[in-house]
Order: C-alpha cells, then structure tokens, then sequence
C-alpha cells in the first residue's frame, strides 16, 4: 500500500519537476519577449516624438507664411482686403416677379413656328 | 514485585542493536535540524540584507525619473503644438568598465570633436560608475557612436523639450534647463502649479499628461511678432512690443516683444535687451494714459462729455510752463482735448475731479501693484504714493510715473468692455469664470463715452494713420509719445511711442497695445510719434488679424455714428 503511494508520488514529482522546468523556460522566454517588446515601443515612442515635433513645425504659421509669400506670384494669391468681403445684405434684391409675359409671347410665338434666333443668325449671316 | 537494585547489584546494561541505531539517527535528525537552522537562517540573513540595500537609482546626484520624466505639451486656444517633448539620446561612459582611456577618447573624439581632449580624458579615467559625456544628442550621431564599438559607454534616452514656433512666443513659453526644469515664462509657472510634484513622485515619467492649454492664438501671435519685427527694421527702431487681450474672459491672444530669444537654446535668453518688456519693462505711458484720465474723470461726475476746458495758454507751476504739443491754445471741449492729445485740457480735467481722488482711481485701476498674472518675469510699476500739485498735473498725461504695457491693456480693456476690470490670463477662461473675477471700476456709460473717444480719435486724431489701415473693423485707439529721459533732461529726439486700442469698437472684443522705442522716422514724410510708428504697427496687425478672429469689416457709417453720446449728437 505504502509502496504503491511511494511510486505514485515519485512519478507525480517527476511529472511536476519536468512541468515547473518547461514553465520555467517558457517564462524566461515571454521575459525576454517583453523585454524586445519594451525596447521596441520606446524606440517607436521616440519616433513618434520626433514625427510629432516635425509636425508641428510644419503647422506653425511661422512656417507657413514663408512658403506662402514664395508662391504667392504662382497661385496669384494675397492677403485678404477688406473690401473683398461680402456680406448677405450686399446681394441684390430678387425682381418682384419673373417677367411672364415676355415668356409667354416667346413661347407662342415658337409654336406659330417662328424661332426668333432664326431671325438673328439670318441678319448675321450664319446659317 | 518490586525488582530493587540491592537484589541485583550494580548491572552491566548492554544497549540492543536498534536502541544504539535509534541513538544514532536522533543525532543525525539534531545535526540535520541544525544545519538546515543554519541554512535558513543563512538565507533569511542575506535577504534581510538585501533588503536594507538602497538601490542607487540617481544618475550624478539626480534622481533617474527627473531626467526622464515629460513634461505636458502646451497648445495654443485652437490645439496647436506650442511645445512638445522629443526622445533624445544622451550619452554617458561607465569609466569603470573602460577598458583603453585613451582609445575610448580618440575615437569618441572623431565623432564629438567639440569636446576637450583633456577634458575627456580626466572624465573617463577613475572609479566612478557613471558620468555623463554629452547630453541631448541628435540619433544621427548615436548611430555613429554605437558603430564605434567602445565597450563602457552608452546612451540614455532623455526627454528634451522642443518649441516648433521657433522665437515666436518664446517670451510666452519661457524655456527649460537641460534637467527639464521650467527656468522662465509659463514653463517656470506651470512647475511651481504642479508638474515639479509630479516628477518628485516619479509619476510624470512615461505617462502621457494632459496638454496644457493656453488662451494663446498662434496665427495672432505670428502675425504680431512678425508686425513687430517688421517695425525694428522699418523704424530703427532698439525694441518693440505688443500685448493683445479679449477683454470680456481677459485672456491674452498674442503677446510679443522683440528682439527675443529662442527657447530651444536657452543661453540665446541671456543676451542683453531680450527680456520681455510687456510685463518685464516699465516704462513712462506717456499720452496713452489720458485715456486713464478721462475715464476716472467722467466717472467721478466730475467733468461732462459736453464741457469746455480753456487750453488758450500753458499751466504754470511755479517756474514749469505746461504747454501742449500741437497747441490749439483755444478753449477746447471734452472729445476735442482727448484728440488733439492737449496736455493742458487734460490737467483741467484732472483738476477737476482732484489730485486725491485721481490718484484713488489710479490705485483701483491697479496701476501701484503687479498685475495678477502667469509670467514671473515682473517689475513692479512705480507710482507716486502721494501726488503734488505738479505730480498730478504730469501723471495726468502719463509722465513722472512708469507702468508695464501690461497695466495697461488691463486698463483699455476694462474702459471698452463696460468697465470691469479683469486680470488678465495665458489660461483658457470663458466668459462665465471671467465674470465672477469682474471687478467693477467704472459705470457702463463711462465705458462708451470712452468707446465714443477712442473711436474720435482713429477717425479724426492721432489714430488715423491706423485707421488708415484697419479700415472697416471700427478700430480705436490714443497715442503716446513718451519723451525718454537722457542726462537728466527730457530728450525729444529719444521717444517711447505706444498705441492703445480696442476693437470693433460697436461691439467690443479686443484691446491691444504696442510699443515701439526709439524709433526714426520711415521716410522724410514721416515724423517719429506714435501714429507714425506704433499707429500703422496696430493697424497692420489688426488688418491682418481681424478676419481671423471672425470679425468682418463693415464700412457703414452708422455704427460710427451710433458710439457718438446722446448729448452730442
């Protein structure tokens, strides 16, 4: 009885020897994984600052207005006046009422079978 | 039965084969008990001694998370970068590992050859286990380092602060050491709030902080600093500054003053003149400051729009003659003192409100203390505690006094905006918080009788050549000519000019004021007071600026007519 226990437990000893071992290795394996990763996302970090930083140069007014002035001949572009700026109530107003009768006479007019641009390539002299 | 030893005698006792093996293993079980006491006692003792250990984390005398902690980006009001954090390599030699001093120095020397030969040298030889050899490399350079191959020396990355806008605000940011400490501006300020506590507790490292933002507009900011640079050059001039403000959150938008420094190197900071004059810099306001005149007076009820002053001769104080500039010498109403800038209608105006309740207003104005504001770069004004008959009458048009262009943006923007004062931030406010800090110092028709003034005095006096410029956006605004003092003697060749202005001023958003000193006339046309000069400078800044802030220019007369008070109308 005892000796069965005894077998038993030594080959769940080596059993768990041999796990714990492999557990072990797999964890100083994920480590160094992470270690790489870590190193990794620091560098890119870094990176990113840098393209940040690049960016935000390249977004500064101060920046921009140089490249503007450059091409400012090219694109014939410049600085807004003030009287270049509209406003709603400068719109004219709408007509009171579409001019109908003109319409009218127009259309009947091209029904009789007289087309009224007909009359004016003629006196150009276009056929 | 009873076995005694008197019937048996003394006995030999013979111990049985198991007993004396029993004996034996219970001394094998004492020893083991003992040697594995002594190991675990071993092992307990070295780590009890571990632990006592204090890990030596600080890299010469710093600890390792200051070096490479962040520090927040500042943005400006509309989400612009203002300063970022970069990931730079520094490099650093553990001498104690280097194997050849002088191989480790030659070729270190053809990538670094700035560095001292001897210097270098005396660096790497010794015991220590860590020196540092250059800081804030470029990665260019760390890649050349590495292919050197020299065992004992490394790089560590370090956060180094990086401002894009160049010189642009840098009177605004400030700069930081190379230890990312704030030193100056807003970076000083922001670390005495709260980042320094931060990195003492090793939480700023690594862990992204919120952007800080500012009230600035970096599209303003450039069009000033660029305006105010422009003004050096065209005028000759020795410096000039510039200091915009809305003056309903009091929230500065731009703030410039040149020459300036570049806050990516810190040492640039140093040269003489570069200190920033808006808040640094007191200087006599000059004319400007009969604007401060006029309100306290019709506040006081004392004088009316409507009243007449007698500006026919010069003041008399005992052997001083008060005289004006351009003299009219005619009796002059209200509007007209403040736009031919009399100097003689302004003392009859401070006389009649009083010298004692003129100088109460200048202290309710704040103009006898430091503006509440972010920027620790301050001088304290200087202003009279007392004024005599002749101090009054010469501190009524801005002389034998000296005040920041600071005091007196506050001062413009709280005539224009109704008359509360508001101290002014580089942090975003809106307007509810901003109205709780309202501090009343004028009645709201004072306010538009000023506005009435200002607006005059673009359209009729000395503001028009601004006017000229910033046609449409009912800008209004005074000038100041301040005479310098040389030798003991007013100079009238050496000027401090100044404009003082808000705008649109039919529904007041922004007050500005800029400097210019000691400028030369542009052209012989052109003289050397304020309209020629800080004038055209406020026009061609709010020109420009203007459309920006979203307001449109309308050339409708009637909203000029509508800031005229109803008594003169």
């Amino acid at each position: 009885m005892i000796r069965n226990l005894n077998i038993f437990l030594i080959f769940t000893s080596v059993l768990m020897l041999s796990g714990v071992y492999a557990l072990k290795f797999s964890i100083e394996n994920t480590a160094g994984e992470r270690t790489a990763l870590i190193a990794e996302i620091d560098s890119q970090e870094g990176q990113l600052s840098l393209l940040k930083a690049d960016e935000a140069v390249l977004n500064q007014p101060g920046h921009i207005e140089p490249i503007v002035r450059r091409h400012e001949l090219a694109l014939a572009i410049a600085p807004v006046k003030q009287e270049q700026f509209g406003a709603f109530a400068d719109l004219p107003m709408r007509p009171a009422k579409p001019n109908t009768s003109a319409m009218d006479s127009l259309f009947e007019s091209l029904e009789a079978g007289i087309d009224p641009i007909d009359a004016i390539l003629e006196l150009e002299g276009i056929e | 039965m009873a076995v005694t030893a008197e019937d048996f005698g003394p006995t030999i006792s013979l111990d049985g084969a198991r007993k004396q093996r029993g004996n034996l293993t219970q001394a094998r079980i004492r020893w083991m008990v003992l040697a594995l006491v002594l190991g675990f006692g071993l092992v307990g003792g070295r780590l009890v001694q571990l632990g006592m250990v204090v890990p030596d984390s600080t890299i010469e005398g710093q600890a390792r998370d200051v070096i490479t902690a962040t520090r927040p980006p500042i943005l400006d009001r509309n989400g612009l970068e203002m300063a970022v954090d970069i990931r730079v390599p520094s490099l650093f030699a553990e001498p104690r590992r280097i194997i050849d001093v002088e191989e480790a120095v030659r070729k270190l020397r053809t990538v670094l050859p700035d560095l001292d030969e001897t210097w270098l040298r005396n660096r790497l030889t010794g015991d220590k286990g860590f020196v540092w050899v250059q800081r804030e490399l470029s990665p260019a350079i760390q890649e050349k380092v590495m292919r050197l191959g020299i065992p004992g020396i490394d790089f560590i990355t370090e956060s180094k602060r990086f401002y894009p806008g160049m010189t642009e605000a840098s009177h605004i940011l400030g700069s930081t050491n190379i230890d990312n400490q704030g030193i100056a501006g807003i970076e000083r300020h922001m670390d005495g709030e709260d980042v320094a506590l931060l990195q003492e507790l090793g939480l700023a490292r690594g862990n992204a902080l919120a952007p800080v933002e500012l009230s600035v507009d970096m599209r303003v900011q450039h069009v000033m600093h660029e305006q105010l640079v422009d003004a050096m050059t065209r005028y000759k001039a020795i410096a000039a500054a510039g200091v915009m403000m809305d003056i309903h959150t009091g929230e500065i938008i731009a703030l410039a003053s040149v020459p300036d420094f570049d806050p990516n190197d810190p040492a640039s900071a140093l040269v003489k003149d570069s200190f920033n004059r808006v808040t640094a810099g007191i200087f006599e306001p000059g004319s400007i400051f009969k604007t401060v005149t006029m309100a306290g007076a019709l506040d006081s009820g004392a004088v009316s729009i409507t009243d007449q002053f007698d500006a026919r001769f010069g003041i008399r104080f005992g052997r001083f003659t008060i005289d004006d500039f351009h003299g009219k010498h005619r009796i002059l109403s209200l509007p007209e003192v403040y736009k031919y800038s009399s100097n003689i209608g302004t003392i009859r105006v401070m006389q009649a409100m009083g010298k004692d309740a003129y100088r109460a207003f200048l202290s309710t104005m704040g103009f006898d203390a430091r503006v509440p504001f972010e920027l620790p770069e301050m001088r304290l004004p200087t202003v009279p505690k007392e004024f005599s008959e002749v101090g009054a009458a010469t501190a009524s048009f801005g002389h034998g006094l000296s005040v920041s262009p600071l005091h007196m943006v506050a001062a413009y923007a709280a005539f224009v905006n109704g008359g509360n004062y508001i101290a002014p931030t580089l942090y975003r406010r809106d307007v509810a918080e901003a109205e709780a800090l309202y501090r009343r110092v004028l009645q709201p028709s004072t306010s538009e009788a000023i506005r009435y003034l200002m607006r005059l005095n673009a359209l009729e006096g000395s503001g028009s050549q601004m006017n000229k410029e910033a046609l449409g956006y009912r800008v209004g605004g005074k000038t100041g000519t301040a005479e310098k003092v040389v030798e003991g003697r007013y100079s009238s060749s050496k000027v401090t000019n100044f404009f003082g202005s808000a705008f649109p001023l039919d529904n007041p958003r922004y007050a500005m004021v800029i400097m210019v000193d000691e400028p030369k006339a542009e052209n012989p046309q052109s003289g050397t007071t304020a309209g020629w000069n800080a004038g055209a400078v406020t026009g061609r800044i709010v020109q420009r600026v203007a459309p920006m802030l979203g307001i449109a220019p309308d050339f409708s007369e009637v909203l000029d007519q509508n800031l005229v008070p109803p008594q003169l109308r």
